[in-house]
């Protein structure tokens, strides 16, 4: 049985991250993308911003083109739970901003900003302070729109599911109200240095600019409206594949219970099938999604086989992940075989599998508290421990150490340098 | 599990009966672990949601509560809030069906001092009650897995100064040999230390986990959601 892989509607992009944010998010939803330093992204956009305020617009340009970071789904059981209020998730908790930094980051953009204006080549001092006290209050209303959840608004009817996201607190209002004023005190600048011109047209290009304004306020709202529609859309689509799978999961569940009425004399055979059925819909309900062709993958799925095949416990702990290839394929086969000695011949119940991967090696253990055996008395035709597991793993580079001894247990480590 | 019976620790020489709380929503569940292991503790109390469990546990005052970490009413986490802020020296050992790494790091971040599954053998779930009773942790193997998950990656020495951040070479140690599938005894005998020891070690590695902002937890849990 695989766990099913719910994979993301769309390819991975680049989004905003609000846990990390100094503002919006973009920074270091793009440091997460493109694997920078999030520092030096910000540092360049306080560099870009000097000249002519590229980076503002750069910045709020992408401020509405990325998406916030949706959560990644989580598998059913865990959802459901949630749902149920059987248990309390905390949002990711915010990486506290580092003020050192940001007042660095303040400072060097406030001292670019004097340079260029004194140095003559920034914006003409007439479109300057338009330009700071709107985009101030630009920020401050698209801030809001970030803040204010969208769940607490289903279930409300009417106006109050309008407002109620406002009302909530007075703070949200106040913002909301001085980041309009920044906007209208802005168009009001710049409505008074318009040049002359005829009396019509001097009304249209005013109502044109608030027109544009007030658009420009209220663009992420029109913007999540769209992505919620496409948002809804998805999960549908999810919503019918997990119903597809739970109906599998639920025809396997009644036939292992047929099954174990048939097999009731049979305590092994019915324990070994309740272990397989438990073994299922535990990694569908609560499980991570599984990849395939990791090490992980293919040792949890043989831990799997060797529980059915042999009637045994195989606790297994993975730490860290890497993709099979054909040297660890061999490690995983040892491994395998390390399963099957320890099932066959230790004559307990449970065996015990630890694998830590990092950048240099890949270690195994393999352990059961059994009976264990003396080395020096292995007959050289038992081929299991010295040709499928010692032999196997030094054609690949890598190398087994057994420990046992009788009636103490034993161990097989395997190691390889990767 | 033939060692581990023999290996129960029985302080002072008598069996101390400990006083246990269940809370668990599934009644069927909280009687068959009455069942397995009511003849060795004292079950002093019953929950079944999270206002149950709380005035089930501020009533008998136990020395230990097994908790599910799934619960009506908000889980596990929420009780031990609530228990936690009148009672903050109570004990806790989480007991679940789910193994996934949100709810195991999530319980103990919020407070509990042991994390097993429900497939547990009885002999065991005893051994675990009573270590958490005497104010140790319990790690299964998988619990152990998580921390070093968490904790491991390239630690750029220079930028960690706080202790709290980093495991030490002997807890890192500890942590593997339990995820190998070592009891404490058998640690003991591997590294020739005290079980008291490994227990200091165990213990030193909760707290780290409850209390630590590394940032490569923080930055672990973010990305599994955890926390």
């Amino acid at each position: 049985m695989t766990t099913p892989v719910l994979a993301p509607a769309v390819p991975h992009r680049a989004d905003r991250r609000l846990d990390a944010a100094w503002l919006a998010g973009v920074c270091s939803g793009l440091a997460v993308h493109l694997n920078w330093p999030v520092l030096v992204l910000r540092v360049g956009f306080v560099l870009l911003s000097a000249s002519m305020g590229v980076g503002v617009i750069v910045y709020l340009v992408l401020w509405l083109a990325l998406p916030l970071a949706a959560e990644s789904p989580r598998a059913p059981g865990l959802e459901a739970a949630r749902r149920g209020g059987l248990r309390t998730v905390q949002g990711p908790s915010r990486v506290p901003a580092d003020l050192g930094a940001m007042s660095a980051v303040v400072l060097l953009g406030t001292g670019l900003l004097w340079f260029a204006q004194s140095a003559g080549f920034g914006l003409p001092s007439a479109a300057l302070w338009p330009a700071l006290i709107g985009t101030t209050g630009l920020m401050l209303i698209w801030w809001q729109a970030d803040h204010i959840p969208t769940r607490s608004m289903k279930g409300l009817t009417g106006m109050r599911r309008w407002f109620a996201p406002l009302i909530a607190h007075w703070s949200r209002i106040v913002r909301i109200l001085l980041g309009l004023l920044g906007l209208g005190t802005a168009v009001g600048l710049i409505v008074v240095q318009l040049p002359e011109m005829s009396e019509t047209s001097r009304t249209l290009l005013v109502l044109a600019i608030v027109v544009f304004t007030l658009l420009l306020a209220a663009a992420p709202w029109i913007i999540r409206v769209r992505r919620s529609l496409t948002a809804v859309r998805e999960e549908k689509m999810l919503a019918d594949a997990r119903a597809d799978m739970a109906a599998h999961l639920h025809d396997s569940v009644l036939q292992t219970l047929a099954l174990i009425q048939r097999q009731a004399s049979d305590p092994k055979a019915v324990s070994s099938l309740a272990r397989r059925q438990e073994r299922e819909l535990r990694a569908w309900l609560y499980g991570e999604t599984a990849e395939t062709g990791t090490v992980k993958a293919a040792l949890v799925t043989a831990a799997a086989e060797i529980e059915d095949d042999h009637g045994v416990d195989v606790e297994i702990v993975v730490v860290g992940d890497r993709d099979l290839d054909q040297e660890l394929r061999s490690l995983v086969q040892a491994a395998r075989e390390a399963m099957v000695n320890a099932a066959r011949h230790a004559g307990v119940d449970k065996v015990d599998v630890y694998a830590e991967l990092d950048e240099g090696t890949v270690e195994v253990f393999v352990r059961d508290r059994g009976a264990g055996f003396s080395l020096d008395e292995v007959p050289a035709d038992r081929m299991g421990v010295r040709g499928s597991i010692v032999e196997r793993l030094r054609r690949a580079g890598g190398s087994a150490t057994i420990r046992s001894a009788p009636g103490e247990g034993t161990e097989v480590r395997l190691e390889m340098k990767r | 599990m033939t060692e581990q019976q023999n290996t129960q620790p029985e302080p002072q020489g008598a069996p101390a009966a400990w006083r246990v709380v269940i809370v668990d929503d599934h009644a069927m569940f909280r009687s068959g672990v009455k069942h397995d292991i009511g003849a060795r503790v004292q079950v002093v109390g019953e929950g079944e949601d999270v206002p149950t469990a709380v005035a089930a546990v501020l009533k008998a005052d136990p020395d230990v509560v097994l908790l599910d970490v799934h619960l009506p009413g908000g889980g596990g986490v929420e009780v031990l809030k609530q228990v936690h802020a009148t009672e903050p020296e109570m004990k806790f050992l989480a007991l679940s069906v789910s193994d996934a790494a949100e709810d195991v790091i999530g319980v103990i971040r919020a407070g509990a001092r042991g994390y097993v599954t429900k497939s547990i053998s009885a002999d065991e779930l005893v051994d675990a009650i009573g270590r958490v009773a005497e104010g140790d942790a319990v790690f299964s193997p998988r619990l152990a897995g998580f921390v070093l998950d968490a904790f491991s990656g390239s630690i750029d020495v220079a930028a960690v100064d706080e202790e709290l951040d980093r495991l030490s070479q002997r807890e890192r140690e500890v942590m593997r040999l339990i995820a190998r599938g070592y009891a404490y005894k058998e640690i003991a005998r591997e590294l020739f230390i005290s079980i008291k020891t490994v227990e200091t070690h165990v213990s030193s590695v909760l707290r780290k986990l409850q209390l630590s902002n590394r940032h490569q937890l923080t930055r672990w849990a973010t990305d599994r959601r955890l926390v």
